[in-house]
């Protein structure tokens, strides 16, 4: 069960190099066959400096640098019993291939729910700001995790 | 590759075009995790899926499913013009899911010198059960 208190909880940045490769791998992974996302001349040819990350690209460093499962544990968020409710991002400026990236998590609200059919649940919203090596804001990601009872 | 989108050429109503992806199969969830990092064994684990009661085994990541709708936008607008996306998952998608994104045009203003289009999007599987409802901004040139 969640741990309400922690509501309002910044957690440490997390920094993460995007690589050119990890960007068609994820292309890839959805099945995405827009050359702007796999080619790097393709991407020149369309009016991008070099491949840019894709929308949902910011779920990869949250995830391989260990930060989100990290967080659902000191949340003390029952791993097997989460569901994803929601995602949003908000981009400032494209990601590309070198740019360093750092997110700072921050948990915006906790809350406990009865569903309809008297079930309970715990909300957690969760919003990451990103920067990149110049300072830039680059994105805003805002996430709705749900732990079921 | 698209052609060049101007804000002249989007009206409120319009209709992106769809995009139909399928079947999804274990393989794909599971490049997936590799390419994502997100390792639930729900996602990859049959047997797991089953003991915590999926009755046809494993799952797609919610984030897959995103990602099929992010194709399908940035097959018509392109990424460099797209300001905001957002959606709510609605349900589970099970493998072998053919997933059909779809979306209309739902305003369009004019906003701090930007050329804003909004569009609603949403992916539902063969049965017609919706999977994700969202919406995405973008900030289109003019002609």
């Amino acid at each position: 069960m969640a741990d309400l208190s922690k509501a309002g909880t910044e957690y440490a940045p997390m920094t993460w190099e995007v690589e050119r490769g990890k960007i068609r791998e994820l292309a890839q992974a959805i099945g995405d066959p827009n050359p702007v996302y796999l080619d790097k001349n393709a991407a020149i040819q369309a009016g991008y400096k070099d491949t840019p990350a894709t929308p949902t690209f910011l779920t990869v460093p949250m995830m391989w640098s260990g930060q989100m499962p990290a967080i659902i544990n000191d949340l003390k968020i029952n791993f097997m019993m989460v569901l994803h409710g929601e995602e949003e991002y908000e981009y400032y400026q494209l990601m590309y291939p070198g740019d360093v990236i750092t997110g700072t998590p921050k948990i915006t609200k906790m809350e406990e729910k009865t569903s309809k059919s008297g079930s309970k649940m715990d909300l957690v919203s969760m919003e990451v700001l990103y920067t990149n090596q110049r300072g830039e804001k680059v994105a805003k990601a805002r996430s709705l995790l749900i732990e079921r009872k | 590759m698209a052609e060049q989108i101007y804000f002249e050429d989007v009206n409120v109503g319009d209709a992106m075009p769809e995009l139909v992806k399928g079947p999804l199969q274990k393989l794909q969830f599971v490049m997936y995790a590799g390419a994502s990092g997100d390792f639930n064994p729900l996602h990859n684990d049959d047997e797991f899926a089953m003991a915590v009661g999926m009755k046809n085994g494993v799952i797609s990541h919610g984030m897959l499913v995103m990602g099929v709708v992010g194709q399908a936008v940035t097959a018509w607008i392109p990424q460099k013009f797209l300001k905001k996306f957002g959606v709510r998952f609605a349900g589970m998608t099970q493998k072998n899911s053919t997933i059909t994104v779809s979306g209309a045009v739902a305003d369009k203003r004019v906003e701090g010198g930007e050329n804003i289009i909004s569009c609603d999007v949403i992916a539902k599987d063969e049965n017609g059960d919706v999977k994700i409802t969202g919406r995405f901004e973008a900030s289109l040139p003019n002609k």
